[in-house]
């Protein structure tokens, strides 16, 4: 690593904030795309299905 | 930042890769779900025809178009789709029935779909698109072509009349056609 | 500071000067498609202008930024200078020789066929003599990126090579393999057609290699965006990248499974069987991973940026966030825009779901929303980031930058919304005029009128996005300043040679690609394939 690219985080510093992450982290993560999920599964049923067989 | 925290990394990674893997799951088994329960699939015939002297075809000679009911009783409307019409413009189908439309393009690529339906297909030269359907509601719905064909694009769109079964009452040719309105 | 500036900005102004013109244009076209009166309301300007703003958006302003951005990273993130300033600027001479015959030719009337010109329909040579001299430049850039690689790696025996580089060769890589199809497309088809030579051409045959292209396409625009997620976002949060090698693997799955899913253009199409389909449509279930993993490193980076400002709890990290920073707030807006138009991306891969949308409004706002949105809003974060090392001054003030990201997503929102319910209605793609007298097309009116004011709003934005960068007079010299990407938690010290290069990933995308495309492109040379005669433009 260059000496200029430093950010001047510590190591105990990260270490502190790493203690809790990525709880959050996947937590959003989980929430989004659950409800994308939820909005694709909508569409699926609600408006895809009732227009009818094709093919 | 120890060996351990590193490794706990790669573990809510993993974690998370199986949630998202699982997600994806869920879609793939619910399509599928719909093309071999509720037979939805895309069309896809792949049926060849020489564009070029298409209007010589058996099939598609201007006197063959628009709906028909063949001898064993299938329902099917033939069109074809040229720059910029649909011709017919208008064509009749019955509700609730089982029926086929087939489309072909003597020129350049079209495409069509039916409003509020999952009728949809493009429309290439050397090919003849095919699309099994049930009509459920009646009415005279849009049938645009959504592919651009060229500057008269916008204007080119038809209609699809959709009768009550009843009123479905094919002549002694079999042929059924649009009454002007 | 970046050796090659000029060179850099150049790119840089191009693709920008392009944008703004492009954004008027859009604004334009949406007004006349609206039940509102506008000024040369007439097909032909309308598909002129259409086909403009398509390879203006499409192919000037992201393959200058790509390249330019390339060129950047290269000298900043590898610490050295160009393997070749003569050779890069020869690429760049050769695009912009092939965007001013794209732009005469557009000018000219004679190529209106879109940005996708699909045959038999055909435009003047000159279209794509000028399409091609752009992708001729871009592979000059790949060159130059591969060998600057190559050379880090023969410098630095072991070494990792920094994310944003592995990255931004990973994009030139797959760009290679990308252009394969429209070249041969446009070489062995296109070309003899409109230069009289042959008077057929095999229809199914160039969709199928055009969708060679389509879809890898979209992931080359979008490498920036993911690029500037990584390796610059978590910097200007104050924290670090939450794991390098989960960087590099999305990278890499981005290089495998953007290529053989262009199929999932064609599911409406009559030349491909239900098997293929189907495969592609896997693939590209696949290519969703990538993707969900990315959303979850960054989140989790994010997480560790606010924690260590303070942010305390299961969300209290979020507002600990520096949403102030033009970076860190772009990276917000387009992650929201990325739910939306990544849901609509989940919909149109579906198989038979495509069918409900496919060319419909929905899926021009599908596109507008995650490339016009997702992707544009990071290439306006990044300039405003790297602005500084470029040219030693800073972009006009930090609240303009906001104010201008701001609009830019809400105008997008607002402009696609109901785009994506009249799809659904029906609404359907590349119209020039709808006959709202129609009571079946009337009711659309009011919606085509809020969209058409989310294209206003977007307007401002692109100028504001240009004022803010222009020089001024009176204006503050920064210190000569390097750039510097964000540090993972763990900072490489090796990693297996396999991220670290691309040997291995070539190989198994000559597989896929075999397995996806061989049969499909095959059964065009087996029998008699049917020939279309080509059509030169016409009607109106
Ligand atoms: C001021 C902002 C914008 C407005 C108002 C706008 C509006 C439009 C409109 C009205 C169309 C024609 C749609 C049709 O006829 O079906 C269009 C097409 C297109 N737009 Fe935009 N757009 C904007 C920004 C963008 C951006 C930022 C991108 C990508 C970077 C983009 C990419 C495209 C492409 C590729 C097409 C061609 C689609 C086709 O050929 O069907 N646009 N845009
Ligand atoms: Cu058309
Ligand atoms: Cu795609």
């Amino acid at each position: 690593m260059h000496e200029d690219d430093h950010d001047g985080l510590t190591p105990a510093q990260i270490a502190e904030a790493m203690k809790a992450t990525p709880r959050g982290a996947l937590a959003l993560a989980g929430i989004t795309t659950g409800l994308l999920m939820a909005a694709w599964l909508a569409m699926y049923f609600l408006v895809f299905l009732p227009r009818g067989s094709v093919g | 930042m120890s060996e351990a925290d590193e490794r706990a990394i790669v573990r809510s990674e993993i974690r998370w890769a199986v949630v998202a893997i699982a997600a994806v799951s869920v879609i793939m088994l619910a399509v599928i779900f719909a093309a071999i329960a509720m037979h939805i699939n895309p069309p896809s015939n792949v049926e060849r025809i020489n564009p070029q002297d298409l209007h010589l075809s058996a099939e598609f000679t201007e006197a063959n178009l628009g709906t028909k009911v063949e001898a064993n009783g299938q329902i099917t409307a033939r069109i074809v789709a040229t720059q910029f019409a649909f011709v017919p413009r208008c064509v009749v189908l019955p509700a609730d029935r089982p029926v086929t439309l087939r489309f072909s393009s003597p020129d350049v690529i079209h495409g069509l779909l039916v409003s509020g339906t999952n009728v949809n297909t493009m429309v290439v030269p050397g090919y003849v698109s095919q699309v099994h359907t049930v009509l459920r509601k009646t009415g005279d719905l849009l049938m645009p072509c959504h592919e651009y064909c060229g500057l008269g694009h916008s204007e080119m769109s038809g209609t699809i009349r959709v009768v009550p079964s009843a009123q479905f009452r094919p002549g002694p040719d079999g042929r059924v056609a649009c009454a002007a309105k | 500071m970046p050796q090659n500036r000029r060179l850099i900005l150049a790119h840089l102004w191009v693709a920008f000067s392009v944008f703004v013109l492009a954004a008027a244009l859009g604004v334009w076209q949406m007004w006349v498609r609206s039940p509102l009166a506008a000024p040369q309301d007439t097909p032909a300007r309308y598909y002129q202008s259409v086909t403009g703003h398509g390879v203006s958006m499409a192919y000037v302003l992201t393959t200058f930024f790509i390249m330019g951005f390339g060129y950047f990273t290269a000298e900043t993130a590898l610490k050295t200078p160009l393997p070749s300033a003569r050779w890069a600027w020869a690429g760049f001479w050769t695009a912009l020789a092939g965007v001013a015959m794209t732009v005469a030719a557009i000018l000219s009337g004679q190529a209106s066929v879109l940005y996708t010109f699909y045959p038999p329909m055909t435009a003047t040579p000159w279209f794509y003599v000028g399409l091609v001299l752009v992708v001729v430049g871009s592979w000059i850039w790949v060159a130059v990126m591969l060998v600057a690689m190559a050379r880090f790696k023969r410098a630095n025996p072991g070494a990792p090579v920094p994310l944003a580089m592995y990255a931004t060769v990973a994009n030139a890589i797959m760009w290679l393999w990308t252009t394969a199809g429209v070249s041969a497309e446009i070489l062995f088809q296109i070309l003899p057609a409109v230069f009289g030579w042959t008077q057929t051409i095999d229809v199914g045959l160039s969709r199928t290699l055009f969708s060679w292209t389509l879809h890898a396409i979209v992931y080359f625009w979008l490498f920036p965006a993911y690029i500037a997620f990584y390796t610059m976002a978590p910097r200007a949060a104050g924290g670090r990248l939450y794991s390098d090698t989960m960087g590099r693997l999305s990278f890499v799955l981005f290089l495998l499974y953007s290529l053989p899913v262009g199929m999932h253009h064609l599911f409406m199409d009559p030349e491909h069987s239900t098997g293929f389909k189907f495969i592609q449509m896997s693939l590209t279930a696949l290519v969703s991973i990538p993707t969900l993993l990315t959303v979850f490193t960054i989140s989790a980076s994010m997480e560790l940026a606010g924690r260590l400002r303070g942010g305390k709890g299961l969300f209290g990290w979020i507002k600990a966030l520096p949403w102030e920073r033009p970076m860190v707030l772009a990276t917000g807006l387009a992650f929201f825009m990325l739910w939306f138009g990544g849901g609509g991306g989940l919909i149109n891969m579906s198989y038979g779901m495509n069918a409900m949308v496919h060319n419909t409004a929905w899926v021009t706002a599908h596109f507008h929303l995650i490339f016009g949105g997702t992707v544009v809003i990071m290439y306006f974060a990044i300039a405003y980031e790297i602005w500084p090392s470029l040219t030693g001054r800073a972009p006009l003030s930090v609240a303009t930058q906001r104010l201008q990201l701001w609009l830019w997503a809400i105008g997008m929102m607002v402009m696609t919304l109901p785009w994506h319910y009249l799809g659904l209605q029906g609404q359907w793609r590349r119209v020039a005029s709808f006959n709202y007298a129609d009571p079946r097309i009337g009711p659309w009116g009011p919606l085509v009128i809020v969209s058409l004011a989310g294209g206003v709003l977007l307007l401002v934005s692109a100028v504001m996005f240009v004022m803010n960068l222009l020089p001024r007079r009176a204006q503050v010299r920064l210190p000569e300043q390097g750039y510097s990407f964000a540090l993972a938690v763990h900072p490489p010290q090796r990693v297996p040679a396999a991220l670290n290069g691309f040997t291995v990933w070539n190989v198994l995308v000559a597989i896929l690609m075999l397995v996806a495309y061989g049969f499909p492109i095959l059964q065009f040379f087996i029998g008699n394939s049917p020939q279309a005669v080509i059509h030169p433009l016409t009607g109106g």
